[in-house]
This record gives structure tokens, C-alpha cells and sequence, in this order.
């Protein structure tokens, strides 16, 4: 053995204050790393792969399985108490929650993300649009209602129709409605006000442009805290329904190369104008006139952040923890360099066929796709119960290619060798979404989904089809099976023989 | 008798013709030879040269759910009980009796209102002990026929559902 | 074991002719038994569908699990009787397969004057249930009977094997430890009543089920009670407040898989294991069975041309082959199992009585099922012979195979005449199954023989008469006479009194011996032993 030794692990041990995939994928790379990992969960979930994976584990309670995750005490006592010395909070539950990571720094703990004042800048819609507005980064025309009901009308009535009312609160596609002309527009508003008091716990809402057939293009940005901020190129997740991606890809469908520039550099100026620290996403809203606006910044690691790692070679977890433990940028804005494309689809326990309302029941069957350039990001195992307690999405699946065309290829492929039987899913919707002419060309916006429905319906099955279909049900089943076993012979034999 | 399935809504018939030397099936008519087949329940069997993957999974509700997932696209096969199918009208199912004397406790759903099977009506109360009493199948409750507090003997007609209609 | 090397010529004018009456036959056989199983009156049809029935080969259909095999029994029973009143018998019986289990089954035809029991009916029933006996077999009742046919009352009701044997059979049955089952489907009254009672279980359907020991009218007549069907025996009755049925059914679809999955639950029958191997279907096609049957029963013929195809591969190991050549004794496999048999290639003398007797108690000794295949016109008879013991060697025969405890399976291939008939394991000696071809003959002596004694007699009854005997008269005489006894010793009439467990084509025989012998195993070897043989 020569004299080098391991270099000394960043971090003695993190607490994941998360759960399912997001929390193995962060486990995978502290792993890696040399870093102890500490799971939380709830009582539900006590057997869970994520439960399992990590060098230790403990249970959280609550009235709800995530009300468990979100309560911040709970999870910083049980950091301090197993000697964790950070917290990464994945994404959802207390990600973007300023009060936790506050909380987090004030129990000296490191939190695996930017600062609170930051995510506080941030998770007000209204004062990040503004802040975005000062900075040059072009923001939709909007309104925000104050008190004067009336004259929020009116005002929002002067951006035009149709328009969006949005919670200022509100973020990752909830709290928001289109108002399609001016008669709607007052009883929306107070309905959208009400709902974001209770969802959000802040009533505050504001109109903005609705921007027709608009793309949703976002830009992974780093920042190193002291207003230094390098972007890791954009994604596009226009592929939505009930204004939840699934579909996203990095770099974004066919854009014109001076828009994809202006577009990064507009968040990369973001960025460092907030003086960002680790990673966040800035996302916009691209129209098919070529304007583009800001939507959202996203102050934590994205759930499709898997197609950027694939494009750029970088393991993105890792980077979030460099930075925490205050090492700088990885690399330069000219190191950052992309190379083919990656596509990511969300595999959900719904049914696509009815209006995609969420589905139970338990994985009895599970196949992953295997391959160079592919990685089913999961915690699922054989046997698992799918509950209502939590989000539905299941796993999701990236792969790379060369091109666009080839990774389309190559995802198509992966979804059709994926198997998660037991319980409806996504699976082959995604498969019809993605083999649409216009996904191929590139026709893309966040209507596509509403806009292709028909196309996207399942076709019939044909006859001789749907006899294989109806013999491997029959055989899977045990009374069938066993009425064809427990006849002896001679009688198997003789089958039908009269005499 | 045939295995009764139902895929997309229709309904299907399988019978077994003959088992060796090879399974032979009828499939609504149209007749199947299956040199090959695997006695799992879940996994993968070979049918026709294709790999298909099968899982069976019961839905809460009591039905057999069977999926299939064959050429990279999941199918969802019903199974009838046959028991179901043809267990016609009964008395019984349309009918709560008193299992044995006792007093009414509470009654937990009125007239008109729609129940599921096994959602508990009434509760009553017998030699000290509870019992709660469920509608026999989904329906709608045609009437109560008692108030809480009130006694009533062995076999003492309950409660009544409206008759099903004919599916 | 050397396959049997045929020695016919299927392209020869003998094998031909053969083959065009067999066929004839078989034709004739099929065409009877299609009236006998479905030919009824359009009104008995009508009035089955509009109670909601189904005719009772569907419900028989809808019991056997599919794609198995059943094995009808007496399907041409009283065919010759009751000016063909009750075809089949009013009932159908076979053995067939229910939830995996062998199981023989019996069903009321309701379709036939309301399914009520005619003599031969009973006999029928009586005779399933002496098959369940003997063959620890499980039983199920698909009922749906009137009662007896109250003209025939004497013949149905008193005697010792008349419909009390049915009740007393099913109660030696459960006492065996062998299950029977019912299904109501109709009204089971009187007598009828107890073969739910007597049954493990029974399943009754709503509606048209009813289970009484007296009918409404009855009732009435008897006690002045008025009361409905259902009251006084229906389905919910019965299975909520007396006890005597088990389960209630909606529908007779509902019956019948209630029915199948009690079936499911029983026991599987510890077998004795007769030897046996992979099966094997003949060398020789079996069809060619209708071209070595010879045209006239007292032509000869080859019983080895028989055997070769009937018998897997076509291999027989035969005993003393060239000892006792008038009988035929052997090893082969049917449908796998091993069996010895016994055939007849002419009359038995000393030598062949003597080997069929010790080749039954090696048989005995060995574990293995006797199949006889009978063409038989009786032993030798005349001075020599006689001398020579053919009495005493025929007695040593007839004892060996009484009391040999082997399952006996016996095949009326042609003819059977005689103390012949004894011997080779006929009706009186406790076949497990016994099964008759469509060109089987069976008497105490053959038609010319006989017709000539029978010509005797009354020729010397007349000269005593003082009556002028010429031939016309003779000739009349002797023609009535062989007509009269051509009848009845047709293969029609012994299958319509039941002297058989029915006639099958020969080209079923391997189908049926398989199957006979398959069910014969559920039941353990007897105690060995034998009488006193006259040596």
C-alpha cells in the first residue's frame, strides 16, 4: 500500500429528510462519497427500500405520513441526536421551507442547500418575480391583488385574456387557474384567493399573461454563495398534465441557439444577483414568439435533475455537497460542456384513461429495463403496498443518446422492457406520448397533452392479441391452473372422449 | 365449466379441451394449442414464442384483477367468479334479518340511501354483546323497519334492500 | 413383450364383408342410442324450459370438469321394453371426472314422464350403486324424479333388489367411507326422498328443488294439511330450518358449482397401485376391428387379431402358448396399466379350462386386473371328454375365477352360450364392468341349436296330440321359434334388461377398460383364497 490515504469524508453523516427515490439516489452518492447516511420514516412506510438502504434509520410520527415529513423539529432532534452533522432535504416536504433550513443552521447543522434568506427570496412568487424584474430577467406582465379588489380587476383586465391568476405562495405547478375572458375573472380571483389561504397559509394572489402553447424551459443553475453562478445548460418539461411534468429533457427540444443563450444567461445573472449558494433551477416560460419569461426559481434539486447529470457528466448530489461543505463550483462556465441528450419520464400510479386519477394496490411484479444509458430511479420492491399517503409517482426512468432521436428511441425501448404490474401506471401512456409525430418533431408546449388526447387514447386490441391476453390471464390463474394439473391420467389423455 | 374473464369491458369464455399430450384451449370459439406454458402465478411464461409477463392482483373490492403485460403494453383481465355470476336474486340478498333477539343500538342508514356490500346498516345488541349487521350486496336501502331502542326476535326481518336490477 | 404379428389381409372379400355389416351395426347401435339419449316429445322439452331446467346431459356436461373423458354406462337400457316408454332407462349413468376426482354419477331424466322410475330404472340406479360398491367409486345424485311409475308398482317397489336395494346400497356406501353428494333439481319424493337423506351432502335449487316424504296432494288427502312445495319441502326449508339439505342454490348453474366445489374438497382416494407404465396406443389400427368380426357368430376367427387392437403397442406376452390353444392367455398393458387376458379361440376342452385356471391364480398371485374377452359357445362335450374329467376341469375354472379377488373386467366380443358364459367371468360372477360389441349374442345354446331342440319338443308334443306333423308345419314351427329366440338373444335385448354395463363400439373398448380399470384401483385386493378344487 503506498502512502496515500482516503481523503477525509466531507461530512461524518446526513440525515436525508426525504423519502422513496430522491432519498435513495442521495444515499447512492453519500455512499460513494464515504459519508454515513440516516433515513427518517413513517410508520407506514417501515419496511421501505429507502428505510433499508440507509446505514441507520429512524421513525418519524405524525397524523399523516406527510405531516411526519414536514415536521421540521422532529427531524433536526433526531439529526442532533444520531450525530449527523447535515441535512440534505431533497426535493418537496421541507426543501424549500426557509423556516427549516434556518432551523438546520441555527442547530449547527450544514443544510445541503442555499441559504434561507435566499429560499425565503425565492418561495415568494411575488417578491422573486420582482426581484427577477430588477435584474433584467424578463418577467410576464402581471398584477398583484391588493386589497382593492376592483382595481386588481382592472389592471389584470389590462394585461389581457387570457390570463393566469396565480397564489403568490403557491409554486410547483399548484394554486393556479386560466381565466379566459372578464366575466370569469372576479369570481376566480376570490376563489383562488381562498384556496391559497388554505393551502398555502397565504392568500396572497397575483394575475399574470397566459402565454399561449408556451414551452416550459428551465435552466440548472450552480451558485458558490459569493455571487459566483455557473449554469449546467437548460431543460425542457413541456410534456405536462394537471400542470405536473412528465416528461422532461436535457438539452430542450430543437430552440434557437440565441434564445437557449439568453435564456441560461438570464438565469445565471439570477443567480448570481441573489448570490446563490449550491444548486436551484430557474424556470421560464418560453412562447412561441420567441419571448420568454420567469416563471419560478426553484431553491433546491430538481426531481428531473438525472437529465443534466447525463448530458454533463456530473453527479449532481455530490456537487450540492461540495458546495455545502464550502468548496467551490466544480468547474467553469467553458468546462461546462454538454454532450448528447437525455430524456426523463415519471412513471405514476395512475390511470391515464381516466382522467389520470391516482391508483392503489401492491407491486407484484417488477422488471427493470437494463442497459448502458439507462437509470431506473427507484425504491420499489416485489411486494410493496402502493398507498394514497403519498405522491404517485413511482420511479422515473432516464436514458442518454447521442441525439434526440436516439434517446427518444432508447426511452421508448426501456419503457416497453419496464414491468410494474399490480397496480395501473403511466407505462404505456408514456410510450404513446412519446412515439406522437409531434413529440418527435418537437412540437412541443405544456398544452400537448390536452392537445393530442385522441391520438393519445390506447388503440384496440386485435383479436388473435387479445387471445394471448385472455390465455396468460386464465393460466395466472390458480383455480384455471389447477383444474389443467389435477386431472391424472389415463383422463388427461382421453380428453374429451365420449363413448 | 368455462372461465369466465372480462378484458376492455367484454366479456370472454375459456375452456380447456384437452391437457396432454398438450394443453389445448377454447378461446370464445377459436381453438388454441400451448406446447409450453409455466405454472407461476407471476413471472414470465412463453406463449406463442412471446414472453409475456403476468401478474395477478386482487383489487380491494374482492375482484380478481389479473395483469398482463405482453409486446411492451399492459393489459387489465377481470376474472368473474363464477359464483357471482350466477348466484341469482336471493331473498337473502335482498333481505337483514335478525340473527338472534336483541334491541336496536343504532341504525346508520336511512331509506334511499346507497350502501356497499358488507358497509354496516344497523347495529344492534344482544346478551351484552354487539353486533353490527351489513347490507348482503351493493344497493340502495329500500327501508328500516326499526327505530333504536326497539326489541325484535330471532329471524325478525330488519331491514330491506331495493331489488337489484338486471345488469 | 413382442408385438402380435397380424395375419389378416385388410384388402381380402372376407374382411371386407366383415366390415360393411360391423359398420352396419355399429351405424345401427349409434342411431339407437341417439333416439334413446335425445328423441323426446316436443311438449316434456317445453315444459323442462319453461320451469327454468336444463335437460340433464347439460347438467351433466356442466359437472364433468372439461376436456375429460365419460364413460356412459346401460346408454340402450330398456330399449326393448315398455314398448320404449323409458328410453335409457329414465336415467343416465357413467363414470366421469369431477374437480380432478373419478366419480360415478347418476341423473333422473325428467324429460321421460317426469323422471319417474320404471323396473328397469331401479335395476339401473341398483346397478350404479353396486359399481360404487364394489369400486369404493364416490357417488353423485343429480335428482329429479316423480317416484316409481306406479303401474309397474310390483316390480319396482317390494322385491329385494327392487328400490329399497337403492337406500340400502347408499348406506353400506357411507359406511365404506365412500361420499356421495346430491343435487336436487326437481321434486325427490317418497322414496326419493332418502337419497338426499342418505347422502353426505346435497345441494338443493330454489324454486324447483323439493325434498318430501308425501307431496302436497298427499298431504292433503291424508291429513287435510294444505301447504305450498316450498313450505312443505323447498330449498330454503330444508337448508335454514330442517337440516335435511345442505346448501341452497339460486339456479341450477349455482348448483352445479356449488356441487363441483364440495367434489373439491374430498379426500383424494388412497389407490392400490396397479403395476403400469407410460401408455401406448395400438400398432394396429383399431378400426380394423370391423373387419376380423366375422359376418356370421359361427364363423371363427383369431381373438389375437383382437387383442393386437385393443392392447398398448400391440404386446402380448402370451402363457402356455402352445397348451390349451382354444384359449387365449396373456400379459399386455392397457392404457399403461398390466392386465392378464383371457380369450376364447373355440370351445374350452380339458387342457384350456385347466390352463385358464391356473393362469387366473397367477394372475391372483401377481396383482393383476383379469380382462375376458369372450367368444364362447360352450365347453366340449361327448364320451372322452367326459371321461376325462371336462366337468370337474370346467368346475376348476369356474372356482379360480369366483374367487379370485383381482378387479374382472369382461367383453362380450361375439358370442356367449352356455356353462361358457360361467367360466369366462359372465354377468353372475362380479365383473367390476361388463361390455357387450353391437354383434354379441347371448343364450343358454345358439339360435339353430336351440330352435332345432325347441322343433323336437313340439314335434313330439303334436304326434302325442295325436296332430299330423309335415314339414310345412315344422318349418313354420322352427322359423317362429328362431325369430322369437333371435330376439332375444341380441346384444339390444341383453343391454335392454340390463345383463350389461352397455354396449360399446369396438372401436371404444381400450377407452373403456382404461377407464374401468382406472376406477377399480380405489378399492383395496380382498382376502386371497379359494374353494376346494376338484382335482
Amino acid at each position: 500500500m503506498s502512502g496515500s490515504e482516503k481523503p477525509k469524508p466531507l461530512f461524518g453523516k446526513v440525515l436525508v429528510a426525504n423519502r422513496g427515490e430522491i432519498a435513495v439516489r442521495v444515499m447512492r452518492t453519500l455512499r460513494a462519497m464515504n459519508i454515513a447516511s440516516v433515513a427518517i420514516y413513517h410508520r407506514v412506510e417501515r419496511n421501505a427500500v429507502h428505510a433499508r438502504f440507509a446505514d441507520e434509520a429512524h421513525e418519524i410520527r405524525g397524523e399523516t405520513p406527510v405531516a411526519a415529513h414536514l415536521d421540521a423539529d422532529a427531524i433536526i432532534a433526531i439529526a442532533r441526536s444520531c450525530g449527523a452533522d447535515a441535512i440534505h432535504p431533497g426535493y418537496g416536504f421541507l426543501s424549500e421551507n426557509a423556516a427549516f433550513a434556518r432551523k438546520v443552521a441555527a442547530a449547527g447543522l450544514s443544510f445541503i442547500g442555499p441559504d434561507a434568506d435566499t429560499i425565503e427570496l425565492m418561495g415568494d412568487k411575488i417578491s422573486a418575480r420582482n426581484f427577477a424584474a430588477a435584474h433584467g430577467v424578463p418577467v410576464a406582465p402581471s398584477v398583484q391583488a391588493q386589497d382593492d379588489i376592483d382595481a386588481f380587476i382592472t389592471s389584470a383586465s389590462a394585461i389581457g385574456f387570457p390570463l393566469l391568476i396565480k397564489a403568490a405562495a403557491g409554486g410547483g405547478g399548484k394554486g393556479m387557474s386560466a381565466v379566459r375572458d372578464a366575466s370569469e375573472l372576479r369570481e376566480r380571483a376570490r376563489i383562488a384567493a381562498g384556496e391559497a389561504q388554505r393551502y398555502f397559509g397565504d392568500g396572497r394572489i397575483y394575475a399574470e399573461v397566459y402565454v399561449e402553447r408556451p414551452r416550459h424551459i428551465e435552466v440548472q443553475v450552480l451558485g458558490d454563495g459569493k455571487g459566483g453562478a455557473i449554469h449546467l445548460l437548460e431543460r425542457e418539461c413541456s410534456i405536462q398534465r394537471r400542470f405536473q411534468k412528465i416528461i422532461e429533457e436535457a438539452p430542450s427540444a430543437p430552440l434557437p441557439e440565441a434564445t437557449r443563450g439568453a435564456i441560461c444567461e438570464a438565469a445565471v445573472r439570477l443567480a448570481a444577483a441573489a448570490r446563490y449558494k449550491n444548486a436551484g433551477t430557474v424556470e421560464f416560460i418560453l412562447g412561441a414568439d420567441g419571448r420568454f419569461f420567469f416563471l419560478e426559481m426553484n431553491t433546491r434539486l430538481q426531481v428531473e435533475h438525472p437529465v443534466t447529470e447525463m448530458i454533463c457528466g456530473i453527479d449532481l448530489v455530490r456537487t450540492q455537497i461540495e458546495i455545502a461543505a464550502g468548496l467551490g463550483l466544480p468547474l467553469s462556465q467553458s468546462e461546462a460542456r454538454a454532450n448528447g441528450h437525455a430524456i426523463e419520464c415519471r412513471l405514476c400510479a395512475e390511470d391515464p384513461d381516466s382522467g389520470f386519477l391516482p391508483a392503489t394496490g401492491s407491486i407484484r411484479l417488477l422488471r427493470a429495463p437494463a442497459g448502458e444509458h439507462v437509470r431506473f430511479e427507484n425504491a420499489l420492491e416485489e411486494g410493496q403496498r402502493v398507498t394514497a399517503d403519498f405522491d404517485p409517482m413511482l420511479a422515473k426512468l432516464v436514458v442518454w443518446g447521442k441525439d434526440r432521436g436516439e434517446a427518444t428511441g432508447r426511452m421508448i425501448a426501456a419503457l416497453r422492457q419496464l414491468t410494474i404490474l399490480g397496480l395501473r401506471t403511466n407505462i404505456d401512456y408514456l410510450v404513446r406520448v412519446l412515439e406522437t409525430p409531434a413529440f418527435r418533431d418537437g412540437a412541443l408546449h405544456t398544452g400537448f397533452v390536452a392537445e393530442h388526447a385522441d391520438a393519445l387514447a390506447p388503440a384496440p386490441v386485435e383479436a388473435r392479441l387479445r387471445d394471448r391476453i385472455l390465455i396468460a390471464a386464465a393460466l395466472g390463474q390458480r383455480t384455471f391452473r389447477d383444474a389443467i394439473t389435477l386431472v391424472e391420467e389415463p383422463y388427461a389423455s382421453m380428453a374429451g372422449w365420449r363413448n | 365449466m368455462p372461465l369466465h374473464l372480462a378484458l376492455d369491458g367484454e366479456k370472454h369464455s375459456i375452456e380447456i379441451l384437452r391437457r396432454k399430450p398438450h394443453l389445448v384451449l377454447n378461446v370464445d370459439g377459436r381453438i388454441y394449442e400451448i406446447p409450453e406454458w409455466s405454472a407461476e402465478p407471476i413471472g414470465e411464461m412463453v406463449l406463442d414464442g412471446n414472453t409475456v409477463a403476468v401478474a395477478r392482483a386482487i383489487e380491494d373490492a374482492g375482484r380478481e384483477t389479473c395483469f398482463v403485460r405482453i409486446d411492451g403494453r399492459t393489459h387489465e383481465v377481470v376474472l368473474i367468479d363464477p359464483r357471482e355470476e350466477f348466484a341469482g336474486h336471493d331473498a337473502a340478498r335482498d333481505e337483514i334479518h335478525a340473527p338472534m333477539p336483541g334491541a336496536i343500538v343504532s341504525i346508520h342508514k336511512s331509506a334511499g340511501e346507497q350502501v356497499t356490500r358488507g358497509e354496516t346498516v344497523i347495529t344492534i345488541e344482544s346478551m351484552k354483546l354487539q353486533t353490527a349487521l351489513a347490507a348482503p350486496r351493493d344497493g340502495r336501502l329500500r327501508d328500516v323497519l326499526k327505530k333504536p331502542g326497539e326489541t325484535f326476535d330471532k329471524d325478525e326481518l330488519l331491514a330491506r334492500l331495493e331489488p337489484a336490477d338486471e345488469a | 413383450m413382442r408385438k402380435i404379428q397380424s395375419m389378416i389381409s385388410t384388402m381380402s372379400a372376407d374382411f371386407r364383408r366383415n366390415e360393411a355389416r360391423n359398420r352396419d351395426l355399429v351405424a345401427q347401435f349409434r342411431e339407437r342410442q341417439e333416439r334413446a339419449r335425445h328423441a323426446r316429445p316436443k311438449r316434456d322439452l317445453e315444459r323442462l324450459a319453461s320451469q327454468g331446467k336444463m335437460r340433464p346431459r347439460e347438467r351433466i356436461e356442466k359437472l364433468v370438469d372439461p376436456g375429460t373423458p365419460f364413460l356412459e354406462l346401460s346408454s340402450l337400457a330398456a330399449n326393448m321394453a315398455y314398448d320404449g316408454e323409458s328410453p335409457s332407462a329414465s336415467s343416465i349413468v357413467g363414470i366421469g371426472i369431477v374437480s380432478g376426482r373419478e366419480v360415478i354419477l347418476r341423473a333422473d331424466d325428467p324429460s321421460v314422464k317426469g323422471g319417474a322410475w320404471y323396473p328397469l330404472s331401479v335395476k339401473k340406479i341398483v346397478r350404479a350403486l353396486d359399481i360404487a360398491i364394489e369400486n369404493r367409486l364416490p357417488m353423485v345424485h343429480l335428482c329429479d324424479s316423480a317416484g316409481g311409475f306406479l303401474p309397474l308398482q310390483s316390480e319396482v317397489f317390494p322385491d329385494r333388489h327392487m328400490a329399497g336395494r337403492i337406500f340400502r346400497n347408499q348406506s353400506i356406501l357411507s359406511k365404506m367411507g365412500v361420499k356421495q353428494l346430491s343435487l336436487v333439481f326437481g321434486h325427490c319424493t317418497a322414496g326419493g326422498a332418502y337419497i338426499p337423506a342418505l347422502s353426505d351432502y346435497s345441494v338443493i335449487v330454489r324454486g324447483t328443488g323439493a325434498v318430501f316424504l308425501g307431496g302436497p296432494p298427499l298431504v292433503k288427502a291424508a291429513t287435510g294439511e294444505e301447504s305450498t312445495v316450498e313450505e312443505l319441502g323447498g330449498a330454503d326449508m330444508h337448508t335454514s330450518v330442517s337440516g335435511t339439505c345442505d346448501y341452497p342454490a339460486a339456479n341450477e348453474d349455482e348448483a352445479i358449482l356449488i356441487g363441483r366445489e364440495i367434489v373439491a374438497q374430498w379426500d383424494r382416494p388412497r389407490k392400490w397401485p396397479i403395476q403400469s407404465q407410460a401408455p401406448e396406443p395400438p400398432a394396429y389400427d383399431p378400426q380394423e376391428l370391423y373387419g376380423i368380426l366375422p359376418d356370421d357368430i359361427k364363423k371363427q376367427f383369431d381373438m389375437r387379431e383382437i387383442i393386437a387392437r385393443i392392447v398398448d403397442g400391440s404386446r402380448f406376452h402370451e402363457y402356455q402358448p402352445n397348451y390349451g390353444s382354444t384359449l387365449i392367455c396373456g400379459y399386455a398393458n392397457i392404457w399403461g396399466f398390466k392386465v392378464g387376458i383371457l380369450a376364447n379361440n373355440g370351445v374350452l376342452f380339458n387342457d384350456s379350462s385347466l390352463k385358464g385356471g391356473h393362469f387366473i391364480e397367477l394372475c391372483d398371485q401377481n396383482n393383476t386386473p383379469l380382462v375376458f374377452l369372450q367368444n364362447i359357445t360352450g365347453y366340449m362335450i361327448g364320451r372322452d371328454y367326459e371321461r376325462r374329467g371336462i366337468t370337474k376341469d370346467g368346475a376348476k375354472m369356474i372356482m379360480a375365477q369366483s374367487c379370485a379377488r383381482v378387479p374382472k373386467f369382461t367383453v362380450m366380443c361375439n358370442g356367449s352360450f352356455g356353462a361358457g358364459n360361467y367360466g369366462m367371468c359372465g354377468r353372475a360372477f362380479d365383473a367390476r364392468l361388463l361390455f357387450a360389441w353391437p354383434n354379441h349374442q347371448i343364450g343358454v345354446m345358439g339360435g339353430d341349436q336351440a330352435a332345432n331342440t325347441l322343433v323336437e319338443v313340439k314335434a313330439n308334443q303334436m304326434r302325442r296330440a295325436g296332430e299330423e306333423v309335415d314339414r310345412a308345419t315344422l318349418e313354420r314351427v322352427r322359423s317362429e321359434t328362431l325369430a322369437a329366440y333371435q330376439e332375444q338373444i341380441s346384444a339390444w335385448y341383453s343391454t335392454s334388461e340390463l345383463w350389461d354395463d352397455g354396449i360399446i363400439d369396438p372401436v371404444d373398448t381400450r377407452n373403456a377398460l382404461g377407464m374401468a380399470i382406472s376406477v377399480s384401483s380405489n378399492a383395496p385386493l380382498g382376502e386371497k383364497g379359494y374353494g376346494v378344487f376338484r382335482f
